[in-house]
């Protein structure tokens, strides 16, 4: 075993042997820290496999090399890992002893049964749902098994937008890799650019300067804000109240006018660079943007209320799609999924290279059993706290700045942001200041398993609203 | 007169009857505070169906191909049994209000039957819930329709409808209930919520909608006419059987259109007010108006 340890980037890298790996995920987890991906990396001869873990702001990576393509599973104690196993097999063609059946998750086999699990019974059908669907809605395959109108299981089939990001980020600068990162998602651009960005300056030994940690946590709570607008729109679209839908669809369109008078870009794209930030704001342009947050808080207030007063939505809300906080934890939710499920849950709160000091604390709604109502209520106390921040972070006019060095540059760094759906982590592992490989895993993925587990047992109908209620990406996840 | 009431019968039911979804569309956006479609936007959209090529699903029977025809005949037959401020001229097919309950039940039953032979899930999951909920809705528009014909002692709607006339009616709490429980069929019958969402596009949780999926073009434009003709004829009943009328026939027909209007500001109201129910309180929803209707019938059998 080969130990080295960066303190400066809180990161440990520890290379196990292939027949210790499920111990030392075991030991890892007994440790009580936490599962955030896995993934091929290196390259080659230097093919690894490896897994993240962290505690509070450190992180730890396990290394090991496959014995040819084969490798011990994990997924019997950390089901987390079900889905990197799954696309380490169909993109870089791991075998995984244990893993039984190991199903497909990227490629798309013509045979259902090759994918789906099978459901057997009296009256029991399926009911097979896009990847086209009637409204505005990306490109994802649903297959529900039912029974009258009660969900036995959902079966998942998404990336039909695997555009190879990732493998096309290999071999380019440092710099220029970034757009790979930014552009396979619109609603997470920014959380998946700061993530991005950070894993490179921890490979090139920079450290943030205060300026730029203000800038990004601005661009990120301004990403967040319109998320968690268009969110709260989406369950209410999804219960059919179109007054609580068209109020939130109003102000989530000025908080995106709001993204596009600051930074030029309504999705906020082109906003974060790798070492460098070229936001300026001199203080006409910050005073506008908080007179206009301040009537965007009292408005947006004010709409909150007409739910919490509107019986008919309430009614809808409470014990559907309920993810239990041991399920939740047993699956690694993140983000307001987890949160609602009463996981405390939020990287902002572990997040030295970004503005949000200590104080800073996740929002838990105050009965969270993990249903629609608690992962609504979760973004409406978060909304309260973004508005609080942005006021804060616009006191003063905003510069460009850059990073400084600070230590030698390492061949990988990790990166794990708060995205408005969850922890996104971005590793990075670089040669000659080019991308060897890149990984993205966003908040999203770590959660459509949870959505899969919340929905069974559910009626057909609820499942838009439960699907809202988590309102996961697919392109990011797809890559 | 009852020349002019048949007039209004056939072409207020076949040219008008677009305009009352349109106008609650229009009416609802503007409560939503949106601009929203002009109130004529049902008439653009059967001009631009009826344009457009068939698209047949394989492998579909006669059943699939007929079913609109079927849908679109049973509504047209239905427009000559309601009569409009209390007249009707005397058409072979007379007058009667469960003839009319069958016609609608017919209609549900062949779109329903067209669903079945396309296999489609979303389909067959639409007029599933649709023909469930019709067990309540059905019995609750049967006792509605007795509760008006007890008066008279005849289910003839020329006959009903004059009895509802005047005030005397209202002195009758029978009279009362069967109103409450007539505004629910009016609610399921026209798809609205919290019963059905007719602006969603969530396959999953669609009702009323869901058959339609399947058909395209001339067959789409049928099956929509028959939507708005349904809108229709429900609420010009609503308005014949159970709103306040009075007077002679143009007094009436004043009546009539102040009636359906009201109605339709009102689904307006309750729709934008309203989320849509869990799917499951839909029958217990439908089931309490029976219970209302019962209500009235006992205290018609007691007074």
């Amino acid at each position: 075993m080969s130990l080295g340890v960066d303190p400066h980037q809180g990161v440990e890298r520890l290379s196990v042997p292939v027949s210790g790996w499920r111990e030392a995920c075991q030991s890892a987890l007994a440790d009580g820290e936490r599962f955030c991906g896995a993934f091929a990396g290196g390259s080659g001869s230097g093919r690894r496999w490896r897994a993240l873990f962290a505690r509070g702001a450190s992180t730890r990576i396990l290394s090991t090399a496959p014995e040819g393509d084969e490798l011990p599973s994990v997924v019997d104690f950390l089901p987390a890992a079900e889905w990197d196993e799954r696309e380490a097999h169909d993109l870089h063609g791991l075998r995984f002893r244990g893993h039984e059946p190991l199903r497909a998750l990227i490629a798309h086999p013509r045979d259902a049964s090759s994918w789906t699990i099978p459901v057997e019974g009296e009256g029991v059908y399926e009911i097979a749902v896009g990847p086209i669907h009637a409204g505005v809605i990306e490109s994802g395959h649903f297959r529900f098994h039912v029974v009258g109108e009660r969900i036995l299981l959902l079966d998942l089939r998404l990336f039909y937008k695997h555009r190879g990001l990732e493998r096309a980020a290999e071999g380019q600068e440092l710099a220029e890799g970034l757009v790979y990162a930014q552009r396979s998602c619109g609603a997470c651009a920014v959380t998946n650019s700061v993530s991005y960005a950070l894993a490179c300056e921890a490979v090139l030994g920079l450290a943030t300067s205060r300026e730029l940690r203000r800038a990004r946590t601005l661009l990120l709570e301004l990403e967040r804000l319109y998320n968690h607008l268009n969110d709260i729109a989406a369950i209410c679209a999804g219960v059919g109240f179109a007054p609580g839908n068209m109020a939130f669809a109003a102000l989530k369109e000025r908080a995106m006018r709001l993204n596009l008078s600051l930074a030029g870009h309504r999705f906020l794209f082109g906003s974060v660079e790798v070492g460098v930030s070229r936001l300026d704001l001199p203080s006409a342009a910050v005073d506008q943007a908080r007179g206009e947050l301040r009537e965007l808080r009292h408005d947006t207030a004010r709409a909150w209320r007409e739910i919490q007063f509107a019986p008919s939505v309430q009614g809808r809300l409470d014990d559907v799609g309920v993810l239990g906080h041991d399920d939740a934890a047993r699956l690694c939710a993140v983000g307001p999924v987890a949160r609602a499920s009463g996981l405390r849950q939020d990287t902002r709160e572990d997040s030295p290279a970004l503005w949000y000091g200590s104080s800073f604390a996740a929002a838990l709604p105050p009965v969270a059993d993990g249903d629609v109502a608690a992962r609504l209520e979760v973004r409406a106390l978060e909304l309260v706290e973004i508005f609080s921040m942005l006021e804060e972070l616009f006191a003063t006019p905003v510069r460009p700045d850059e990073a400084s060095s600070a230590g030698p540059s390492t061949s990988i760094g990790v990166a794990r942001v708060e995205s408005p759906r969850g922890e996104t982590v971005c590793v990075v592992e670089a040669e000659m200041y080019r991308v060897r490989r890149l990984h993205l895993r966003t908040g999203s993925y770590a959660n459509w398993p949870s959505l899969v587990l919340a929905t069974a047992g559910n009626l057909l109908p609820d499942f838009p609203l439960i699907n809202k209620s988590f309102e996961l990406c697919y392109a990011c996840v797809d890559r | 007169m009852n020349a002019l009431a048949g007039a209004i019968q056939l072409i207020g039911g076949l040219a008008l009857a677009p305009l009352l979804p349109g106008s609650i569309q229009a009416l609802k956006a503007r409560l939503q505070g949106r601009r929203g479609p002009s109130p004529l936007q049902p008439y653009r959209e059967l001009r631009r169906l009826w344009g457009k090529s068939l698209v047949d699903p394989q492998p579909t029977t006669l059943l699939y191909r007929l079913a609109p025809c079927l849908v679109a005949a049973a509504m047209i037959l239905s427009l000559f049994l309601v009569p409009i401020a209390g007249l009707s001229p005397n058409w072979p097919l007379g007058n009667d209000a469960i003839v009319l309950v069958g016609l609608f039940a017919f209609a549900r039953f062949a779109l329903a039957a067209s669903s079945w032979d396309t296999g489609s899930g979303f389909g067959l999951m639409g007029s599933s819930r649709d023909l469930t909920l019709s067990v309540f809705a059905e019995a609750l528009l049967v006792l509605a329709l007795i509760l008006a014909a007890l008066p008279v002692g005849s289910t003839d709607l020329v006959a009903m409808s004059s009895a509802a006339n005047g005030s005397a009616a209202w002195s009758q709490p029978a009279h009362w209930c069967a109103a409450g429980a007539f505004g629910l069929v009016v609610l399921f019958e026209t798809g609205r919520q919290p019963i059905d969402n007719p602006d969603t596009h969530l396959e999953l949780t669609m009702i009323h909608e869901g058959p339609l999926l399947e058909y395209a073009g001339r067959d789409l434009a049928l099956l929509q006419w028959s939507a708005a003709a349904r809108h229709w004829i429900i609420l010009v009943l609503a308005a014949e059987l159970y709103l306040p009328h009075w007077g002679g026939f143009g007094a009436r027909l004043a009546c009539l259109v102040g009636g359906v209007a009201l109605i339709c500001v009102t689904l307006a109201f309750t729709e934008t007010a309203q989320a849509k129910m869990r799917i499951l309180r839909a029958p217990a929803l439908l089931a309490g108006g029976c219970l209302l209707a019962l209500v009235g019938l006992i205290s018609w059998l007691v007074s």
